[in-house]
């Protein structure tokens, strides 16, 4: 049994699945006994993993261009790639936009929205543009292994990671396979 | 029938001919995956999810009859790969993402995607959007969830007799339209809800009962609906710990309506807001004022002399019972009970007819299940109608003949040659009765004014104006009072609902009604129905059933 270094990135998603990672409780320190060790993460806020890295954890769809960097840049480090949550996995509540245009979407999220008083679209060149439309991560990249689940229980992400441990190939069944 | 013997995963077994492998391998206990299959339903075969391989050729179960030297297997790799194939194909045709579906949780294709362990979309989806028509008053079409498996337009047409559900276009592009493509809700959709019943995802729902909760979440109740003389079978959910009902289904196992509904029973029932009567009121020389439960029955007892109760169809044998035990012979009903023809014809029989009379009631508005049986023979098996009515009537366009009740002795020619005929009717002249009971070939029934008129006449309880110095009036619809000789009586009225007559009483009881309310009536066929209590009351009201027996003595104590 040796070390497994993981590395998650954040995309189009709500960082719920990432709360269930840290739901695993007192059981993430169980995983780190056994040999995990957590690299580029949203938690320890490093942004790019290791070259060597064994396993990548994607969150979220990919929706911009940004997005779609970051994960091929996950499929160049990472042995294996898990898409983790419906977002990831389905495209999920972010594919909503792709019924409608992006200036639809640009003017609905920063103009018309009720709350906005004086409203703007961004145009700085730092951020990321829109793709024509919101992918799950297995449209742009080869994903490995999926953990659907809005969010995906920690039970669930316990056990794959368990199993990748212990050199086994993780099989979602039951309760631990949920699309909701 | 002689028995053929098949193999069914290796094994010899024995079975009846006229079964499909379906059915066969159901009997066995083997489980096979179904979509657009449903039991109460014509098969079709058409989503392939419930595929076997016969001698290496794979075969819809739903569809394929079993015949002689089959060698069924059910869980070869061909046979899983295809259903897991077209479960694949279906996921990814229009918009199959359950988080923001109303039914996920309880989702036949959802359950079919945990069964075969999908965990991704395989091929790109999202890619078109369909409509959403919410232009029904009970019912939303979402397009986008459709699986096209057809259950709705084969309920539609074959259940409950409407043929309003149908599809255009072909392969990808098909769509469930109503009529000619019009909104659902300017269709000629007449809301019996069963294709919200009968759809396997979230495209067609019932919007009250939408987000309320799933079936896990309920109790499930089995009852007679009370709304009509008809009594169709009803499957409550009520949500478990709540006093609400989500959703009421049509029972399929009730040998009165066989699982159809009508708009009254599926949905009219839970969308009701007419006001009620809450409390004890006394009339004195100031207006009404609220009185306690034991002033009523110290008063109750004073008033009992040269006293007569009037009652209505609404309630139930036993009430019934108690008030006759109370004013013994001299209980009158407010509206008119007799049957000028008795009925001699079960529901079931009506789907063997052939010729169907229908007299004086529109079946598209009222008793309409009764309406279903009777559409679904007309339209779907070729049967003959003949509506006989004063004015409009909704089923005159699919009718063979139309007669104005006035010319019923020409109409009489036509029937006279028929060699069978169904005579449904409402109400009939003394001519009119004469007219029809000449004919030797036919069978009648009778659409009683209420739920339980057949009760009252089993209890020989006439329709009748008498006047007495106490009158009790007990019931639910009390326009009838209008016409009553209580002017110069002491009136009390036990009614669940405020009413303009009510003005009337001297004291006003609030009692229960709806799914508040248990007991027997006899329908339009004269089976003895039972509802069920879903609810407790939410107002202040008696129990009229406990509060007669306490009357009575026979109970302790008023609830």
């Amino acid at each position: 049994m040796g070390k497994i270094k993981v590395a998650s990135i954040w995309c189009e998603g709500c960082s719920g699945c990432h709360m269930s990672f840290l739901d695993m409780d007192e059981r993430l320190v169980e995983l780190i006994n056994k040999g995990l060790e957590i690299n580029a993460t949203p938690i320890t806020d490093l942004k790019v993993p290791d070259e060597d890295t064994d396993v990548g954890i994607i969150e979220g769809a990919v929706a911009t261009n940004h997005h779609e960097e970051e994960v091929k840049m996950m499929r160049e480090r990472c042995k294996f790639i898990v898409a983790l949550g419906d977002c990831a996995v389905f495209g999920g509540i972010p594919t909503m936009r792709n019924y409608f245009s992006k200036e639809e979407l640009l003017e609905r999220g920063y103009i018309t929205t009720e709350s906005t008083v004086e409203g703007k679209i961004p145009t700085s060149e730092e951020i990321g543009k829109h793709l024509p439309k919101t992918k799950a991560v297995n449209e742009v990249i080869k994903v490995d292994f999926y953990i659907p689940g809005c969010p995906p229980s920690a039970d669930a992400i316990y056990y794959v990671l368990r199993e990748v441990l212990e050199g086994r190939v993780p099989k979602l069944e039951g309760e631990l396979l949920k699309y909701e | 029938m002689e028995k053929i013997r098949i193999r069914v995963n290796g094994n010899e077994v024995e079975v009846s001919p006229d079964k499909t492998v379906l059915q066969v391998l159901k009997e066995l206990g083997i489980h096979v995956p179904v979509l657009c299959h449903y039991e109460p339903l014509m098969p079709q075969g058409s989503c392939r999810i419930c595929v076997i391989e016969d001698r290496g050729v794979l075969k819809t179960a739903c569809t394929t009859p079993v015949e002689p030297n089959m060698d069924i297997k059910t869980d070869t790799p061909s046979v899983i790969n295809s259903r897991k194939l077209v479960l694949k194909l279906l996921f990814s045709e229009r918009n199959h993402y359950c988080m923001y579906c109303e039914v996920t949780g309880e989702c036949e294709l959802q359950d079919l995607g945990y069964e075969f362990g999908l965990d991704h979309f395989e091929f790109p989806t999202y890619e078109r959007r369909f409509p959403v028509d919410n232009s029904h008053d009970f019912i939303m079409i979402d397009h986008n969830r459709c699986v096209l498996c057809r259950r709705c337009v084969r309920a539609c047409s074959e259940i409950a007799g409407h043929y309003v559900l149908g599809e255009m276009e072909r392969g990808i592009d098909t769509m469930i339209i109503a009529d000619m493509n019009l909104p659902l809700g300017s269709s000629s959709c007449v809301s019996c809800g069963l294709c919200a019943q009968v759809c396997p995802t979230g495209t067609i729902i019932d919007k009250r009962a939408s987000y309320l909760g799933r079936e896990l979440q309920s109790d499930i109740i089995y009852s007679n609906c009370d709304l009509c003389p008809v009594g169709c079978g009803l499957e409550i959910y009520k949500k478990k710990g709540a006093n609400f009902i989500i959703k009421i289904y049509g029972d399929w196992n009730s040998d009165v309506s066989y699982g159809v509904l009508c708009k009254v029973g599926r949905f009219l029932s839970l969308y009701d807001n007419k006001e009620r009567v809450k409390g004890i009121r006394l009339k004195d020389e100031f207006g009404y004022r609220r009185i306690h439960e034991d002033d009523l029955l110290s008063l109750i007892k004073s008033k009992l002399n040269n006293a007569i109760a009037y009652v209505d169809g609404s309630l139930f044998n036993e009430e019934l019972e108690l008030i006759r035990e109370l004013f013994k012979d001299k209980v009158y009903s407010i509206y008119p009970t007799e049957s000028p023809i008795p009925t001699n014809i079960n529901l079931k029989d009506l789907d063997n007819g052939s010729f169907f009379v229908v007299i004086g009631v529109d079946l598209n508005r009222e008793y309409g299940t009764v309406g279903s049986f009777v559409k679904r023979n007309v339209i779907g098996k070729k049967a003959k109608l003949m509506v006989v009515d004063k004015g409009f009537n909704s089923l005159a366009k699919i009718a063979d003949y139309v007669f104005n009740i006035k010319d019923l002795g020409l109409a009489l020619d036509i029937l006279k040659k028929e060699k069978e005929i169904i005579v449904i009717y409402k109400s009939l002249s003394k001519d009119e009765g004469k007219i029809l009971e000449s004919l030797s070939n036919a069978r009648f029934l009778h659409l009683p004014l209420e739920t339980n008129t057949v009760g009252l006449q089993k209890l020989r309880i006439k329709h009748d104006k008498v006047s007495a110095e106490n009158v009790f009036i007990f019931g639910r619809n009390l326009e009838g009072i209008r016409d009553l000789p209580i002017e110069n009586s002491f009136t009390l009225i036990f009614t669940p609902y405020e009413n303009n007559q009510l003005y009337k009483g001297d004291v006003i009881v609030g009692v229960n009604d709806g799914f508040e309310r248990e007991g027997t009536f006899y329908n339009l066929e004269g089976k003895k129905l039972r509802k069920e209590k879903v609810l407790k009351p939410a107002y202040d009201v008696i129990d009229l059933k406990t509060f007669l027996s306490y009357v009575l003595g026979k109970t302790e104590k008023v609830s």
